[in-house]
């Protein structure tokens, strides 16, 4: 048992583009999501009635999350959030069928997905203060903080997506135990909670810690 | 001085890895200590203040995820420790 990404195939010869499991799965998720929106969003009315009101739910969730820590800013802010959102929460979702890896397994997909975080947090501090006046504001209230606060900065984007990657890895070593010991019955409890209580929470709060760096960055 | 054969070397460096792994997870009392106080204050606060329900429980999920990252470095301290020696 090894936990994290499998090598399945090599893409362009020995040893040169490894195409993982995780990988794979996460291209499958993506096609889900893209289907699934399509669906949802097909004869958008006036008045909601059955799909596009599922739509309008998920994306006003959303919305009330962003809202109140970046004022005035919710709409901006919307696309990028939401895709997060959505996009962590059926990646997290998706381990729930027996067998599939989550793409939220692999450090890659998380470290990505961060970083992506942390560019934007940067350019949001830098377009509201100005590249001096953000860079400066690193070296408050003395100088003497400058390398810690630098630091700190740095550990943002590795907490960010360790702490997913850690979760949901966590939670698959435990169920894949389960299984070796008791194969039948008694891991559907442990796919619920691993699966979909853990995975849901940790999709609302990978998007809640990108929203609150954000607003720290702007404030 | 005792010579040591390769395989024997090798079965103590697995030893002090899954010992060490064992001692990496020790961290889990912070997040276990630090998680509960927050979840106990919460509940204080809903009982105080019913109408903040919503606030309350979004400020104190944040607050968790934020206290569980030391616990989830020890965890993959340890996984790294299990799976890599």
């Amino acid at each position: 048992m090894n936990p994290g990404p499998k090598i399945l195939f090599y893409l362009f010869g020995k040893d040169f583009l490894p195409i993982t499991d995780t990988l794979i799965v996460g291209w499958v998720s993506v096609i889900i999501i893209l289907i699934g929106a399509k669906y949802l969003t097909t004869s958008l009315t006036i008045r909601p009635n059955g799909k596009q009101n599922v739509a309008e739910f998920i994306i006003e969730i959303i919305y009330k999350q962003i809202e109140p820590m970046l004022p005035g800013e919710g709409w901006r802010f919307l696309p990028f959030i939401a895709t997060i959102f959505i996009y962590v929460g059926v990646g997290n979702l998706i381990g729930v069928v027996p067998g599939v890896t989550n793409p939220t397994g692999d450090l890659n997909t998380t470290l990505g997905l961060a970083l992506v975080v942390f560019v934007v947090t940067q350019y949001e501090g830098m377009r509201e203060y100005g590249v001096w006046g953000y860079i400066k504001s690193f070296a408050e209230p003395v100088i003497f903080l400058l390398p810690i606060n630098i630091i700190g900065e740095l550990a943002k984007p590795i907490s960010h997506s360790f702490r997913l990657f850690g979760n949901i890895v966590g939670g698959g070593i435990i169920i894949t135990l389960i299984y070796q010991a008791a194969p039948f019955l008694i891991p559907v409890p442990l796919h619920a909670w691993f699966g979909i209580f853990v995975g849901a929470i940790q999709a609302l709060i990978f998007g809640m810690v990108a929203i609150a760096y954000i607003s720290v960055a702007k404030s | 001085m005792v010579e040591f054969s390769p395989a024997v070397i090798d079965t103590i460096i697995r030893a002090a890895a899954l010992l060490g792994a064992g001692f990496a997870m020790i961290a889990g009392i912070g997040p276990g200590i630090g998680q509960g106080y927050a979840a106990g204050k919460a509940v204080e606060s809903v009982a105080r203040d019913p109408e903040a329900r919503g606030n309350i429980i979004t400020t104190m999920l944040l607050g968790q995820a934020v206290a569980e990252s030391t616990g989830i470095y020890s965890l993959v301290i340890a996984i790294v420790l299990i799976f890599t020696i």
